[in-house]
């Protein structure tokens, strides 16, 4: 009879690749609707930022800004995206940490799901959010002034600009979480750099007016170049500043550049965050 | 010729020879485990805290990759296709896991979907598995704000989703409460009814002695004692007589003097110095008992109680290791003991 159970068993279990995807895309969405913390407070602090930077720095900083850009706003709102995006992949990690502590992480393990296609899903439902999140800011940005020249294709590209800059940082989260297996290392190592990254990049002011030491570590930080790549497709320009590139054709010559950068940085620290995962998901004995 | 050695294997839930694991620090976890549970048996796995009882079902349910020896599960090489066993087996890990951000239903859910239950069958299993385990009237309730004992009850229904042949059951029931842990026996006794062979690890020797048809003790990644509960108790010999002293090392040693060497038991009794007096186990324990305690009397040691008793599992742990299993265990042997005398068997 249990011979039989487990024939008719082996049979059953035919879950595909993207079946194994799309269950725990759902769970993980699932999960971030439930939990208000992850979906709101990721978008809270960004949110605070575009209102008082706008309302305080708004007239003095707007006079600074080179010509062509209409209101701080508009200068603004690509940062923020890029903002959100940071914040929103910090809670990637935090996630599989959770998952490590509480037990599922093994329970999946235990489970016949094909591993890679387990942190697929959860992956693809952190981009997912990572997008609606920019979604919001974006029309909040335009409700409070900015002007996305590039109108909603524009606004889709932003999109996915935030969603491509996020994939270096999620891949850094997760690795964090691996390394600390702790919830609170992970949050703490990964905010202590968001505001560094965020200030020492062209996020909120232009390079040029920044110390050159500053403008050093711009140029190496990630958070420049996607924010270049926001603020281009928002300006409808080429605005990279800390290279002069003019190899391609306006507004081309900051989004090749600094797409290419951030899809190498993402791959590289992806990699390392996926060596991680399997190291820790594997069953060798050390 | 239906007994061919492939054929023999297949009867077995779990077929481990020589299963071996050593960390990269030294650590020898398992030294030499080698075990055979056929189909539908309940088993009980037993040893101290260490001892390798987790390592153990980490290897069986392929976790962990043993450094030496081969392990087969429900007729599956547990190195060469752990998916195939992974597929056939249910797993209840030491730590309780749930998802607590999602509901009852969508922790059964996602496991349904994990272990591609078909979509037709889902609902109805879901709801079969709530009733099992008595959380139908909070199916809906996320999993946060359930106790210690209905997380457990959810991990397990989630061990259990596609039905499998075999389930592991790390130490089910630790740390719950009296009540939840009966509640929980009852439900692993069914799916044995049912068919389903259990691996089960525990620190109360109550546990065993009630669920397991077979027993194995296991001391330093080593098995020491392999046997029915019954089989067990039998070799630790005779029955056993507690004796309590009045306090005084010195009265403990001497009554544990008196009764090996004074001649009273024909054979030479195993003599055990305890926290409230001694305990000798003989198989002419309940005749010569009362010789004992007059020719401590005669020497001026002063009894305050004695008992006659059948060995307990905690003998037996107390003979193979020389050390109780746990204190909560030795607790939970008295009330055993207690039960054991009504008809009912202390069910509740």
């Amino acid at each position: 009879m249990s011979s039989e159970t487990a024939a008719e068993l082996v049979e059953r279990s035919s879950n595909t690749f993207f079946g194994d995807v799309w269950v725990n895309f759902v769970r993980w969405n699932l999960k971030a609707v439930r939990n208000p913390f992850v979906l709101v407070v990721s978008l809270v602090q960004p949110i605070i930022f575009l209102v008082l930077f706008t309302e305080v720095f708004g007239n003095i900083a707007g006079q600074e800004l080179p010509p062509g850009i209409p209101n701080y706003d508009t200068y603004l709102v690509p940062a923020i995206a890029i903002q959100v995006s940071l914040a929103a992949a910090v809670t990637s990690g935090i996630g599989l940490v959770n998952d490590i502590e509480n037990g599922m992480f093994e329970k999946v393990l235990v489970s016949p799901m094909n591993r890679t296609a387990v942190f697929l899903g959860k992956t693809l439902a952190e981009l997912l959010r990572i997008a609606v999140q920019i979604g919001i800011i974006l029309g909040l940005g335009v409700v409070l002034g900015a002007e996305i020249e590039t109108g909603i294709l524009g606004a889709i590209a932003i999109m996915g600009i935030g969603v491509l800059f996020s994939l270096w940082f999620i891949a850094f989260s997760n690795t964090l979480a691996i390394i600390t297996k702790d919830q609170e290392s992970t949050i703490i190592g990964a905010n202590l750099l968001q505001f560094p990254l965020l200030f020492l990049s062209s996020a909120f002011v232009p390079v040029e007016s920044l110390p050159s030491w500053i403008q050093t570590v711009a140029k190496v930080n990630p958070v420049t170049y996607g924010v270049d790549a926001a603020r281009a497709v928002i300006l409808d320009a080429d605005v990279m500043e800390i290279w002069d590139i003019t190899a391609f054709d306006g507004i081309w010559n900051t989004l090749v550049p600094a797409i290419g950068v951030l899809a190498g940085l993402g791959l590289v620290l992806g990699a390392v965050a996926v060596f991680m995962i399997r190291r820790a998901a594997s069953a060798d004995v050390r | 010729m239906t007994d061919s050695p492939a054929d023999g294997r297949r009867q077995f839930a779990i077929d481990a020879e020589n299963l071996q694991v050593t960390y990269s620090d030294g650590t020898e976890a398992v030294k030499e485990v080698s075990l055979s549970i056929p189909r539908g048996e309940f088993f009980g796995f037993l040893g101290p805290n260490g001892a390798g009882k987790t390592t153990t079902i980490k290897t069986m349910s392929t976790l962990l990759k043993p450094t030496g020896g081969t392990i087969e599960v429900n007729g599956f090489d547990a190195v060469a296709e752990p998916r195939k066993v992974r597929e056939s087996i249910g797993y209840m890990a030491q730590e309780t896991s749930v998802d607590e951000e999602l509901t009852a239903r969508e922790n059964i859910r996602f496991a349904c979907e994990s272990y591609g239950v078909p979509r037709s069958e889902r609902s109805e299993r879901i709801n079969e598995l709530l009733e099992l385990v008595d959380l139908a009237d909070v199916a809906e309730k996320t999993a946060d704000d359930f106790s210690g004992g209905m997380k457990k009850r959810l991990d397990a229904a989630t061990a259990l989703v596609h039905r499998p042949p075999l389930v592991f059951l790390d130490e089910p029931t630790t740390g719950l409460d009296p009540k939840a842990r009966n509640r929980l026996w009852e439900y692993f006794q069914r799916i044995n009814d049912q068919g389903t062979t259990i691996f089960l690890t525990t620190q109360y020797l109550e546990e065993a002695d009630q669920l397991c048809d077979r027993l194995a003790v296991i001391l330093d990644g080593e098995i020491v004692a392999d046997g029915t509960p019954s089989d067990l108790k039998r070799e630790v010999g005779g029955e056993i007589l507690d004796v309590n002293l009045d306090d005084g090392a010195d009265q403990y040693q001497q009554a544990a003097r008196i009764a090996r060497d004074s001649g009273i038991f024909p054979e030479t009794p195993t003599v055990d110095v305890t926290d409230h007096g001694i305990t000798v186990t003989a198989q002419t324990a309940r005749q010569h008992g009362t010789d004992l305690l007059v020719a401590l009397r005669d020497e001026g040691i002063t009894v305050t109680g004695f008992n006659v008793r059948a060995p307990t599992l905690d003998d037996v742990f107390l003979a193979i290791t020389g050390e109780h299993l746990d204190d909560d265990a030795v607790d939970s042997e008295e009330t055993t003991a207690a039960a054991a005398a009504r008809p009912d068997g202390g069910e509740q």
